[in-house]
Parts: C-alpha cells; structure tokens; sequence
C-alpha cells in the first residue's frame, strides 16, 4: 500500500500551476480594459465645488490652472500658446481623448476662457471645467 | 537503441507544455498594467463656447443674460443678484420660455470659482443649454 501511494506523487513534476495561471489572466484582463492612459496634470488645485457635477469616464486629458495664471498639462508647466499644438499633438495620437480644465477657484474666468478656445481649435470639441460633487 | 527510443516515448507521455515561461511572461504583463494603471476620474461641468464665426447676440430676447463681473458680483436683468438667487431667476424666466438657453458674460478677470458656482445654480435651475463667453 505504501509504496503504491509514494511512487506515483514523488515522480509529479510538483504544484500545478494551472489555476493559478488563470486567476493572473483574469488579473491581466481586467487591467488592460480598465487603463486609460490619463495624462494628468501634474498639480493639485483647489476646485470649485458644485452639485450638478457628474463624472465622466471619457476625460482624460487634464489641464490645470493654477490661481496665478500657470497652466500645467502631463506634469509640466506650459506657455498658452504652446497649449493648441500640445493638444492637437495628443489629439492626433488618441482622437477619441476629451479634455477636462481643472481651474483654481481664484484663477480668472478669462484665462479658462482662452483655453477652451485653444482646446477647440486643437480639435476636440468635448471638454468640461472640473468640479467637485458638493454634499 | 530500442530501448532509449523506448525512453523517449515516455518522455512524450508527460504533462505537455511547459507553462512557467508564459506564467512569467504573463506576470510581467501584470506587473506592468498595475503599475500604469490610473484610477482618476474628473467631476466635472459642460459649457459651450461660441466660436469666433458665431458671436454671441447681445440682443438675442431668447436666451438668459447672466453678467459676472471681476468681483465677484451676478448680475441678471439689470439687478445684482446673490448666487443663491440665480437659480430662482432661471427658472421663472425658463418658464416663461422653455426653449431659452443661458448666456453667461463673464469679465476676463472673474474668478473662476463663481463661474463654476452660476453654472451649478443654472443647471439647478433645469437649463443645461449654457454659453460662456468673455468681456473685457
């Protein structure tokens, strides 16, 4: 009996690795369909708040304002006039990208203005000012 | 010979493939799509801009005026009014015309904040039809 039970087991090539196999597939495939490729901004400004504000899957380039003027795209600090060519630039490489500005409370409604318009003649058509859900 | 032939043919009698190079393959993959993952997701308001081809009409009965001007203040029809008292002035003139989009004239240096805040009373006031647009 014993000899019978030992020799099969020790000539076994050891664990099978089969389920776990599948488990980091699954694993995988669900991180390949949730990665967006979200180019951030770079910085933390403080958003205005309101209560209609709903989130959107699809945005997912962000520019930033700062209180001062500054405007910062994909962690770098850029002039307004580089912001068109920037846009059209990563608007070529995923047409399907919507812009989302994330303005400072304090920055001007002026400033948020020029740069939806850069954004529109960049291409893209789709873009909100972020702002957070109050409540 | 026949006997290491015969060897041979037990090798092919084993498990099959060998999956630990594709395992780690697959766990580099892994690794790689964690670490690029983002789980960021913007909040935020839609506002139209008019292009430059269509300026917006001052005199253009249809649609809700709203002024803001650098200091913060709301003006509408005439009248400074409170961000509070926005919504309520939305939708008494939404409801004498249904169809009325919202056209907010902000001076360059309004602060964004209450833009964003006029826009959250308008919406609130059941009009998502809202243009912006910029004074000097």
């Amino acid at each position: 009996m014993q000899s019978r039970r030992h020799a099969p087991e020790t000539e076994e090539t050891g664990i099978d690795l089969a389920p776990m196999l599948d488990f980091t597939t699954n694993l995988l495939i669900f991180f390949i369909i949730t990665t967006s490729f979200i180019k951030e901004a770079g910085i933390t400004v403080f958003k205005p708040t309101a209560q209609t504000a709903e989130g959107r899957d699809s945005g997912n380039l962000m520019i930033a304002i700062r209180e001062n003027g500054d405007i910062w795209i994909d962690r770098r600090r850029v002039d307004m006039r580089d912001v068109r060519p920037m846009m059209e630039r990563l608007h070529i490489e995923r047409p399907d990208d919507t812009v989302v500005i994330i303005a400072d409370k304090e920055s001007t409604a002026g400033v948020v203005a020029e740069i939806m318009d850069e954004v529109r003649l960049a291409g893209i058509e789709i873009m909100s000012i972020a702002a957070d859900p109050a409540g | 010979m026949r006997k290491r032939r015969h060897a041979s043919g037990a090798d092919a009698e084993q498990t099959g493939i060998d999956l630990a190079p594709m395992l780690d393959f697959v766990t580099n993959l892994l690794i790689f799509f964690i670490i690029t993952a983002v789980f960021v997701k913007e909040a935020g308001l839609e506002v139209n801009r008019p292009t430059s081809f269509e300026q917006p009409q001052e005199e253009d009965s249809e649609s809700i005026q709203i002024q803001i001007l650098e200091t913060g203040e709301i003006w509408v029809d005439n009248r400074a009014v409170d961000v509070r008292a926005v919504r309520a002035n939305v939708e008494r003139m939404s409801a004498v015309n249904p169809d009325s989009g919202v056209l907010i004239l902000a001076q360059a240096r309004a602060p964004t904040g209450t833009l964003v805040e006029v826009v959250d009373q308008v919406h609130l006031g059941g009009i998502y039809n809202i243009t912006f647009t910029t004074t000097q």
